[in-house]
């Protein structure tokens, strides 16, 4: 097997991992609204090593597995999602530099966008929104990307490739 | 060779974002219907598999949860026992008296909450019980605190509940002394308005003091009455001196609920006695220990009746070497 194929079957590891995580140990953690989205992390790794398009895809795939289990407004993750999926394989391919710091900023951000999008197409009241993007998704977010910096630290070798290539 | 190679790749990219824009635009503006079932689809099918790792997570969670709690009621209990036995006994009364699903009348179905870190988490609720274990749409989610939701849709194995704090969500009210009649919706005003209820179209003329208990009234059909629902924190708005808006401080928080019961085949029963407020498990804690206390006074006088019935045997018993019972006449009488 080329190394190129072990490091892409070890990065899907860590997904997979990701995956169980979120549906294994997030609920033991405690409030659902602090606690770090594992999916998300997921997604944005994922985007930051591959094109535009998967990572369009990915988020979409992403959205449509949240909104099938909240379906508040159906349709609302899955967009948040594709856009925040897209954007991160954009805005890596352009101007983010390859450091494990600036990465967990960049989920910090991708998961204060996700949930903006989806309080305001769930047609969201503006106090539930202040509270919910000034005090939560700020919490998460920084729960979130402390997790993202642990992996990419932990599996920095694993990290240092890009899937489109 | 290589700029077209990049150009293709670019074309695909957006093409495939805009695929994925267009389908997450047609299930926002696609009917409900077609969108639970989709939900319900997917939930069964592609999600099944980490649906019931989570399920396992929660009730692995909540089971420790109780565990630790009932671990702590037994070393309480077992350290008052060795000092005071009748408090323990009543410690245990009282724990029967708090268990929801002992007092209530009618079926349920018992579920974990499947929270979901969405902003939306809240509004609506994966339950862990499906249809398999008898739930229906329409039936009502509660806490031991009051009400949580209504369920929405069902799948076999798990269940969607819209939340009170969904925008969408409304249930007849009526206030606990009956005075006041009125629809009780999530409030839009005030400050961190997801945890507020209001209670709409209260006729200007009945007024409704601070602190009371709002119950459902079971109009409509899909809530039983006497579900506690919140309880009158304050004036919300005034409509042109018809109508008061008055702010309820809601009853459960979804948010934080990890365990519900799913009550079925409720419509005609009324469950307020199954949700008593403070004052009356005070009250009923009083009349507890008024009970135990006449129960222990009788059994100390039936105590007292045996000795004495006892005493009084031995007394009058020769073969117990007491005096017998007929009185023998006078020895100078006799003579």
């Amino acid at each position: 097997m080329s190394p190129q194929r072990v490091s892409r079957v070890q990065v899907l590891v860590v997904m997979l991992g990701l995956i169980v995580l979120q549906f294994y140990l997030r609920p033991r953690l405690g409030n659902a609204r602090v606690s770090p989205d594992f999916l998300l992390i997921a997604l944005m790794l994922f985007a930051m090593r591959s094109g535009p398009g998967a990572g369009a895809v990915a988020g979409f795939l992403v959205g449509l597995i949240e909104d099938a289990l909240t379906p508040a407004r159906f349709g609302a993750g899955a967009l948040a999602h594709t856009l925040v999926g897209y954007f991160a394989a954009w805005g890596r391919s352009v101007f983010f530099a390859d450091n494990a710091l600036v990465n967990a900023a960049f989920v910090a951000a991708g998961l204060w966008f996700r949930d903006l999008i989806v309080l305001v197409i769930s047609g969201s009241e503006h106090p539930q929104l202040l509270t919910e993007l000034t005090i939560y998704s700020p919490l998460q977010a920084l729960t979130t990307a402390g997790f993202a910096l642990l992996i990419l630290i932990t599996f920095r070798s694993w990290f240092s490739i890009r899937l489109d290539a | 060779m290589s700029s077209i190679s990049d150009r293709r790749y670019t074309r695909r990219d957006t093409a495939l974002f805009v695929l994925c824009l267009g389908l997450s635009i047609v299930g926002l503006f696609s009917p409900l219907s077609w969108t639970y079932g989709l939900a319900d689809t997917l939930r069964r099918t592609a999600l099944a598999p980490l649906v019931w790792l989570q399920t396992r997570a929660e009730e692995g969670r909540t089971s420790r949860m109780r565990f630790r709690r009932v671990t702590a009621q037994r070393d309480s209990a077992a350290y008052l026992a060795q000092f005071l036995p009748s408090l323990r006994a009543e410690n245990e009364r009282l724990r029967q008296l708090l268990k929801l699903s002992r007092r209530l009348s009618t079926g349920y179905v018992s579920a974990e909450v499947l929270h979901q870190p969405h902003a939306t988490d809240g509004r609506t609720l994966l339950l862990s019980a499906g249809a398999r274990q008898g739930v229906a749409p329409f039936n009502p989610v509660v806490a031991p605190e009051g009400l949580i939701g209504v369920v929405l849709s069902v799948s076999p194995q798990s269940s969607v509940a819209m939340s009170w704090a969904h925008p969408e969500f409304r249930v007849s009210a009526f206030t606990v002394g009956g005075n006041a009649l009125g629809v009780v919706a999530p409030s839009a005003e005030g400050r961190n308005a997801e945890g507020l209820l209001e209670l709409r179209g209260v006729p200007y003329r009945d007024s409704v003091p601070l602190g009371t208990l709002v119950l459902s009234s079971g109009l409509g059909g899909v809530f039983p009455k006497g579900i506690p629902v919140g309880t009158v924190t304050g004036t919300l708005r005034e409509e042109a001196g018809w109508e008061r808006v008055y702010r309820l401080r809601p009853a459960a928080n979804p948010g934080s609920a990890a365990h519900v019961l799913i009550l079925v085949s409720t419509r005609s029963f009324d469950l307020a006695s199954a949700f008593p407020s403070d004052s009356q498990l005070e009250a009923m804690r009083l009349d507890s220990i008024a009970r135990a206390e006449r129960a222990e006074s009788l059994a100390q006088a039936a105590r007292a009746a045996r000795a004495a019935r006892r005493d009084s045997i031995q007394r009058t018993s020769p073969m117990l070497g007491g005096a017998p019972a007929v009185a023998t006449p006078p020895r100078d009488s006799a003579q």
